[in-house]
Formats: structure tokens, C-alpha cells, sequence
């Protein structure tokens, strides 16, 4: 037995919306995702979340409505699910104004705005929480999100990757090249604010971007914001090799889940990193009770509530399964509404029934990472993720705002704390970065990002901007 | 006689040196601590506690200058860099604050009118109505740089960009969600209905725009519309799109002057004259006796940097270095001198004006040395000019701010010309009695013209 017990790092999983992932149960009573638009929900759910020792609220997003099932918005917008939706940056200086510890994952993706501006709200608001930022890189999936943003269909998957690198590589020679540490020195007897030998042009010219520079923003706490990716892909496992120090992931079996992780920790000694410099948080289901029967209680009255059309449209399905006997297969299904060539079509178990396939589909939130009972099992459960598993950590899913938060803290985390399994207390002044990984509050080298300190490997002094075609 | 209220807004930026530049030497410079979230808060609530109508945050998308030359005279400075984004800072001060009004400035090239218009939705939403957009076409080579441009686009056709980003950005607002869209019906769980939702397609030169719109609408939906550009065709832009604009002219004659011409331009767009608030620039040095407020702009001026002004307005030369004070306006070649050359031989006839002339003309320039009394006859002249506002400059934050509020507010309250408490409502609601845009402003037409748009090919 190790001397130190893995210590869980513990997000909740949120979105800025009514609807994120548990459709239907905005109708539970006592629910305040209705909410979502009043800046009195946020405020009062991170105050919740620091005095319950979370480490950081994760924060999703979409820029686009899901109208890919039954070729329309109306389902996604009738059950509100991902929409209405506000944007996460925005939230988040609001609860930082009345936390001091909690830490900020927030969705952010490279495929649609430019580096430059996201660069400096990145640092302004790791500013403005002294160093309490974390980035949830994302590529974008819905091809709505595409077509608002002046693109006729979605961006091919590994091309979205390609375009991702660069953003990154952009926002690097920004975050960690473009200002050296001392750069400020506010010296009022010489009426110099910033010594301009510290302060450089990074001269991006690259095949999707072309950035002049200087940074506007002087280097905040952690500079580069804990850099989280959401991704089980393969173009995804290199990226987050080369870039990403926390992956959410998650699978449908734990072999998989093993597998993912695996491939990950590989990709990232490729790229000369060490295996361990990853870590992984996967989205857990936990529904507590402080008897078997109130946890029990609990779940009944969430499958009651459940929207099972929420899930379809979530899903994306390129088939409506509610509109055909239960009896026919997937294939015949999907044959009769013409669609056995759309995207996504061949990721469908086509010899299921659709009967069998809709109970599937009822049911997928209990696959992985999820528990239901005393805190004691609870506890198990997430020890046994960590230990057996090796995940690092969980995104927790909401069933109920606040209800699924209060009672992890109230039931779950003293007997983590207990365990040794979460810290009794945050560390005053302490970064996102340090809270997860010990150490420096900055990036350390061979993250790819360290190449551009001091203002290394940056561009050519004048900016030579190529015509574009 | 009572007058009637002007409306008054506190001029910042999320950096070290925005306007007044060599103050922040003074011991007194809260300004350079503008990472730090709580000096923001802490002026929000002094403004809010003085009834500012709104806290106006400019900024600018990268430097001043020739776009390849050595910056060293605006890093040195400390002049609009470093600076933070005002986006992600808005969300805080409406949180520490309940009534007053939040203004961003935000470059169209900066970001996709789509994403924009949701972080205003989202902003309008927290804040409960209190979002004001100043809406910035650029004037830097390298702002341009930083968003894949080989330079500044030219001025014309920014505009003409301009049009069609709030174009796009009122069809998200006004247009794709109707009025009742959201049910919440937590019986059926039916959240929202999807007949009073539309998709935009919007297709234009620059932008193709799906839709719909991700918020809900927000309590201004739209929010209210700034604008500072004082060419022609930031004049034609102000005239039809704006609800407030920005100016900073030399005297009261020379902005009833602008007023009117942006009024009448109004007109012609089928708006009223009055459509338009405008909203004049202006700084204080405030005494207790004529005296001491003199003698404190003699001490103000020690803190003057010449480089800092001359470099803020763009009197460099090709290596991006300041021209030696001494050098004479005449013999200066940049894009900006003619301009400045025109405006200088106003005040300085008897002698070849030179470039240190300016700086310190820069710095005077609608600057009013007073007492209480004295600035608020100042402002009287402002007003009957047809001013409806003023965007007050601080020389330092928040000691400005607070001076202003302790001294010469109650004097333009009893005189009516300052609001002794806040009207109901969102901010347009605050400043034009409606929640809303009213139906001549170009968005309104958006209003349910999406019902039943066809889906293009």
C-alpha cells in the first residue's frame, strides 16, 4: 500500500443553459436551472462549491443548437436542451468576485474565433481570479455551430485538429513568449511602466493565422490557463499528448476507459513529456442517500422525470427510433427514413431492435461512473475508479441544482476527507495548476508551450502577411 | 431654473496610462493596479453610490503606431498596454452593483458577430439589463495585425463591415426569438416553443449566420448602442445606428455644431432628432477656490508626459519614435499631423507651433479648472449646447471619480442638473423612458421577420 492515497480532483460539471445533460429534470421540484440567466445562481452555487471543497466548477458549452434529429431544433428547444444558452466566459468574473479559491474549466473552441482576442480575456480573467483559470480546448461538433459561423458544413474532424495546433501554438507565443516575467516595473521616477526590451512581437504567420502581436495583457498568475481537453478521439489522444495536461474522457466500459488513457500517456511520452503529466477526470453520475432506500428514492423519482426525447436529440441521432415499430432493426429503421448513409449512421448498432435501442439509450446514463447509495458506497465507488480505473478525478453530473452538489458535500465529502481522499482545506493563493499538480503554477518544460519563453522560436521581427487565395 | 438632468459617465479603460497619460506617477494612481478585480469593484460601487448613470470602458484591439515599428514609447508608458479585456470583467461589476450602467467597447474584428452578440445577450442577462456596446471599427495597423489582416481596412469599407456585423447582430437579437417564446412549463416540460424561435440565415459580403440565436432575450435584448466615430462615415453610421454617441469637441459651438448635423443626418434615416443622446468628454481639476483647483492643474501638469500624448496620437516617426518636443508641427509627416496641424493653429498664432505645444494642448484640451460652482456654469454652457451627457476623464482612479462626487455632483444637483436617484428599469429604459429600441431604429425591422423565412438552399 502507497503511503499517500490518490487525492481526487473534484469538478462539477456544469453548462449555461437549462438543460445540459440530465434532460427532462429541469422539472424537479426545487430545481433553480430555470435560473441560468440570473447572475444569483452563479453566486450563490460557487459559494456553495468552495465551502464544500470543490476544486473547480467545469463549465461547458456548444455554439450551435442540436437540430440534427428529426432534422430540426424543436426537440432541443422544447426540452431547452443546450438552448437557450449564455456564454461560459462571462459567469465566471462574477464568481470570482465572491470566491477566493474555486477554480474556472471553461469550454472554449478553437474552430471559430480568433486567437488573439480569446488569448487576452484568458489572461484578463486569470488575472482577475489570480491564477484560478482552467480551458476546456474543444473543436466544436454541431454542424449548426458550423453554419453560424459562415461555414457551409462542419469542419472535417482531423482538419479541426490541424487548426487546433496552430490556435494553440498562437496563444502560446502570446501567454508565455510574448512578455518576460519583469516586464512591469512601474518605475515613476523614470516614467517607465513596462521596460520595452521585455516585450516582444510574436509574428505568427502560419496556414490559418497570421498574429502581430505584442500581447496586450502583462503575464498573469499561471500565464497559460491549466490546459483541460475533452476528446477520446485519435487525432485527439496526439493533441492531448502534445498539449493537454487534464482530459476528460470517458467510454462506455472500463477497458475502454483503460485503453483511452493508456494511448494518451503514450502520445504524451512521444512528444517527450512524462506519462504521468496527464491526468484524467471523467463525467461521474453519483446519487446519494443517507440510506440505501433515500439514494434509491432519489434515482426513482430522476428516471421518472427523464426526457428519453432529450437524449435522442442530444445524441444527435440521424433517425427518429419513437416513430417506428419497436420490433424492427435499427438498419430497417433507418432504411424506411431514407438515412442508412447520413453521418453518424454507421456509429448505430444496426442489428439492435429499436425497442432494445431506445431502452439502451433510456438507460446509458448507469454505464460508467456511476453509483447510487450510502455515502460508504459511495466512497467505494470513486476509490475504486481511481485505484483500479486510474482516473484522477470526476466532472460531477447535476441531476439537481443544487441538490446533486449539497449532498456530495454534505455526504460524500467527509467520508472522502476521511479516506484521505480530498484536502480538509484550499491553500491560500494557491493556482488552479498548483491545486492539481503540485509544483509550479506555470507550465513546465517540454510542454510545448515553454518553447516560446523569453522569447524563443518566435516569428520573424516584421510581419510578413502572405496574400491570401 | 431648474434644468434638466444630463447624464453622466465614468471613462475607463482595463489598463495603466488610457488618456491622461504620465498620471499614473501620482501617488494617488489606483489605475495601475487594474489587474487586480477589486479596484473595479470598489469603483463600480463609488460610481453606483454617486448615480452615475454608467461606467464606459474603452479599449483598443493592439497598439498605436506605425504597425512595423518599435512600440518602446507605448510599453514605456504604459499607454492602453498592458491592458485587459473589459468582456470577462463586466460580469463582477454586475454582481457588485444593481443599478448602474455597464458600456464595453468591442472591435468588430475582435470577434464573430455571432459569438458577440451571444456574450452581450449573456452580459444583458447577468446584469439584468444594464449592457451598453460601443460599437469600434479600429483605428490600428496592429489591431488589424493581431486578426490576420495585413493592415487597417480602410475606412469606408470598415464601416460598411460595421453595417453588416449589427446587421447580423440585430437579427440574432430583435429577430429569432419572438416575444412569450419561453414557456417553462415544468407540467408538460415543455421549455420553450419552437414556432417563436427562428433560425436567421443570414448571407452577406462577410458573414453567413445560421442561427438562431443561443440566449433567450435579455431584458434590453439589443443593447444600447454606442458610437464615437466623428468622420463622415462614422457620422452616417452614429446617425442611423446610434443611441448615444462619443465626442470630444474643443467648445460647446463646435459640438452644437456636430450635434446638429448628426441630429438632421438622424432624420433622414427616418429617426427622431432626439434619437441620439450625445455625450461630451470632458475632465476636471477641481479647488476649493479658484486658487487651489489652479494649483492643482500646475501640479497635474508635472505629471504630463509628452512622449505619452504624442505617442497616443500617433506623432512618431517611421522607427516608431516620439519627435523631440521642440520639433516643429509643420515639419512632422504622419497620417494623423494634418488634422492635428489644423486644430493647433486655432490656438497658437503668434509662432510656428511645435510638437511639445501639442502634448500640453492635449492635455488641456476639455479640461475645466474650477470651483464646484465654476465647473457646473462650465457644464451649463455644455448642456445648452444641446449635450445630454458627459463622459467624465479621470486623471486617476478612483480619486477622480470620488472628487467629482463629492464636490461637484451635489452642486449640479441642486441645480437639477444632475439625477439624485436612479429611474426604474434596464439601462435604455433609464436614459429613453423604454425598455427597448424604439421602432425607427434599423433593428426594429427584424422584429417577426423570421416567422416564416424560407430555408436557402
Amino acid at each position: 500500500m502507497s503511503a499517500e492515497p490518490k487525492r481526487l480532483i473534484l469538478n462539477l460539471f456544469e453548462m449555461n443553459c437549462v438543460s445540459h445533460i440530465t434532460h427532462g429534470l429541469w422539472r424537479l421540484p426545487g430545481n433553480n436551472r430555470q435560473r441560468f440567466n440570473d447572475i444569483d445562481y452563479w453566486i450563490e452555487l460557487a459559494q456553495l462549491l468552495e465551502a464544500g471543497g470543490f476544486d473547480a466548477v467545469f463549465l461547458a458549452d456548444v455554439i450551435g443548437a442540436y437540430d440534427v434529429f428529426r432534422d430540426g431544433p424543436e426537440t432541443a428547444l422544447r426540452e431547452g436542451l443546450q438552448i437557450p444558452s449564455n456564454d461560459p466566459l462571462l459567469v465566471i468574473s462574477a464568481m470570482a468576485a465572491v470566491t477566493k479559491h474555486l477554480g474556472f474549466g471553461v469550454t472554449f473552441s478553437t474552430s471559430y474565433e480568433p486567437p488573439f482576442a480569446f488569448a487576452r480575456r484568458m489572461s484578463t480573467l486569470d488575472h482577475l481570479t489570480k491564477g484560478r483559470m482552467g480551458w476546456n480546448i474543444v473543436t466544436s461538433y454541431l454542424p449548426n455551430a458550423a453554419r453560424n459561423f459562415g461555414h457551409a458544413d462542419e469542419i472535417a474532424h482531423d482538419h479541426r485538429y490541424e487548426i487546433a495546433d496552430e490556435y494553440l501554438d498562437v496563444l502560446y507565443k502570446l501567454w508565455e513568449g510574448s512578455w518576460d516575467d519583469d516586464a512591469v516595473i512601474a518605475d515613476a521616477e523614470n516614467l517607465v511602466y513596462t521596460d520595452p526590451a521585455r516585450v516582444r512581437y510574436i509574428n505568427h504567420v502560419g496556414e490559418h493565422f497570421s498574429v502581430a502581436g505584442p500581447h496586450l495583457s502583462e503575464p498573469s498568475r499561471q500565464r497559460t490557463p491549466v490546459l483541460f481537453q475533452a476528446t477520446a478521439s485519435r487525432a485527439g489522444t496526439a493533441f492531448a499528448g502534445k498539449h493537454a495536461e487534464v482530459v476528460f474522457t470517458g467510454g462506455p466500459t472500463a477497458a475502454g476507459v483503460v485503453a483511452g488513457i493508456q494511448a494518451m500517456r503514450d502520445a504524451a511520452v512521444t512528444e517527450g513529456r512524462a506519462a504521468e503529466d496527464i491526468k484524467f477526470i471523467v463525467q461521474a453520475g453519483i446519487v446519494v442517500g443517507r440510506t440505501e432506500e433515500e439514494a434509491a428514492e432519489k434515482l426513482r423519482a430522476y428516471r421518472e422525470l427523464a426526457s428519453v426525447e432529450g437524449r435522442l436529440a442530444h445524441a444527435s441521432l440521424p433517425f427518429d427510433p419513437t416513430a417506428h415499430p419497436p420490433e424492427i432493426t435499427v438498419r430497417q429503421a433507418l432504411t424506411r427514413e431514407g438515412k442508412t448513409a447520413a453521418p453518424g449512421a454507421g456509429y448505430l448498432p444496426q442489428e439492435q431492435t429499436v425497442g432494445d435501442f431506445l431502452e439502451n439509450i433510456a438507460s446509458s446514463w448507469d454505464e460508467q461512473f456511476f453509483v447510487v447509495g450510502t455515502p460508504t458506497v459511495v466512497a467505494d465507488a470513486i476509490e475504486s475508479w481511481l485505484d483500479d480505473i486510474g482516473i484522477d478525478g470526476i466532472n460531477l453530473r447535476q441531476y439537481h441544482s443544487f441538490g446533486t452538489a449539497q449532498d456530495f458535500i454534505e455526504l460524500v465529502v467527509p467520508e472522502l476527507r476521511r479516506r484521505g481522499r480530498l484536502r480538509e482545506s484550499y491553500v491560500d493563493g494557491e493556482t488552479l495548476r498548483e491545486r492539481i499538480f503540485g509544483g509550479s503554477a506555470r507550465l513546465q518544460a517540454p510542454h510545448a508551450a515553454t518553447r516560446y519563453r523569453n522569447g524563443a522560436n518566435l516569428g520573424a521581427p516584421r510581419l510578413e502577411i502572405p496574400a491570401r487565395v | 431654473m431648474t434644468r434638466k438632468p444630463l447624464h453622466f459617465n465614468a471613462f475607463v479603460m482595463n489598463t495603466t496610462s488610457h488618456i491622461h497619460h504620465g498620471q499614473w506617477r501620482r501617488p494617488d494612481a489606483g489605475q495601475v493596479d487594474f489587474n487586480n478585480v477589486q479596484l473595479w469593484i470598489d469603483l463600480a460601487r463609488l460610481l453606483e453610490e454617486a448615480k452615475f448613470d454608467a461606467m464606459f470602458f474603452a479599449d483598443v484591439s493592439g497598439l498605436y503606431g506605425d504597425s512595423d515599428a518599435d512600440f518602446d514609447v507605448y510599453v514605456r508608458e504604459g499607454l492602453q498596454i498592458p491592458s485587459n479585456d473589459p468582456t470577462v470583467l463586466l460580469g463582477a461589476l454586475a454582481v457588485s452593483t444593481s443599478q448602474i450602467g455597464l458600456a464595453l467597447t468591442s472591435n468588430v474584428v475582435q470577434s464573430h458577430p455571432f459569438h458577440f452578440a451571444r456574450q452581450i445577450s449573456t452580459l444583458d442577462h447577468i446584469s439584468n439589463g444594464r449592457i451598453a456596446w460601443n460599437i469600434v471599427t479600429g483605428v490600428q495597423d496592429n489591431g488589424a495585425r493581431n486578426f490576420g489582416l495585413p493592415q487597417l481596412t480602410d475606412h469606408a469599407e470598415r464601416y460598411e463591415w460595421a453595417e453588416e456585423y449589427v446587421d447580423v447582430a440585430y437579427k440574432l437579437w430583435e429577430g429569432s426569438w419572438d416575444e412569450g417564446a419561453l414557456l417553462q412549463d415544468k407540467e408538460s416540460g415543455v421549455y420553450a416553443d419552437t414556432s417563436k424561435i427562428h433560425k436567421i440565415y443570414h448571407e452577406g459580403k462577410r458573414y453567413t449566420v445560421e442561427g438562431p440565436h443561443l440566449p433567450s432575450p435579455s431584458p434590453q435584448r439589443t443593447p444600447v448602442l454606442y458610437q464615437a466615430g466623428s468622420s463622415k462615415s462614422g457620422r452616417a453610421f452614429a446617425a442611423k445606428n446610434a443611441e448615444a454617441t462619443f465626442i470630444i469637441a474643443p467648445s460647446p459651438a463646435v459640438a452644437a455644431e456636430q450635434i446638429a448635423q448628426t441630429r438632421a443626418l438622424a432624420v433622414t434615416y427616418g429617426r427622431n432628432p432626439d434619437d441620439i443622446k450625445f455625450f461630451q468628454g470632458l475632465s476636471f481639476v477641481i479647488g476649493d477656490t479658484q486658487e487651489e483647483a489652479e494649483a492643482k492643474a500646475a501640479e497635474y501638469e508635472t505629471y504630463v508626459s509628452v512622449d505619452g500624448y504624442l505617442a497616443h496620437a500617433a506623432i512618431v516617426d517611421a522607427s516608431g519614435r516620439v519627435y523631440p518636443p521642440e520639433t516643429l508641427v509643420k515639419d512632422v509627416e504622419t497620417n494623423t499631423m494634418k488634422g492635428f496641424l489644423e486644430w493647433i493653429s486655432q490656438y497658437i498664432t503668434d509662432r510656428e507651433p511645435v510638437v511639445g505645444d501639442l502634448a500640453l494642448l492635449q492635455s488641456r484640451n476639455t479640461r475645466i479648472v474650477g470651483t464646484p460652482e465654476q465647473i457646473a456654469d462650465e457644464i451649463e454652457r455644455w448642456q445648452d449646447a444641446g449635450v445630454d451627457g458627459i463622459n467624465v476623464i479621470n486623471w486617476v482612479i478612483p480619486g477622480s471619480f470620488a472628487e467629482f462626487a463629492d464636490k461637484v455632483l451635489p452642486v449640479l444637483r441642486d441645480r437639477g442638473l444632475a439625477q439624485r436617484n436612479y429611474a426604474e428599469g434596464p439601462l435604455r429604459q433609464k436614459l429613453f423612458g423604454e425598455p427597448r429600441l424604439n421602432e425607427r431604429h434599423p433593428a426594429a425591422r427584424y422584429r417577426g421577420a423570421f416567422a416564416d423565412a424560407p430555408v436557402p438552399e
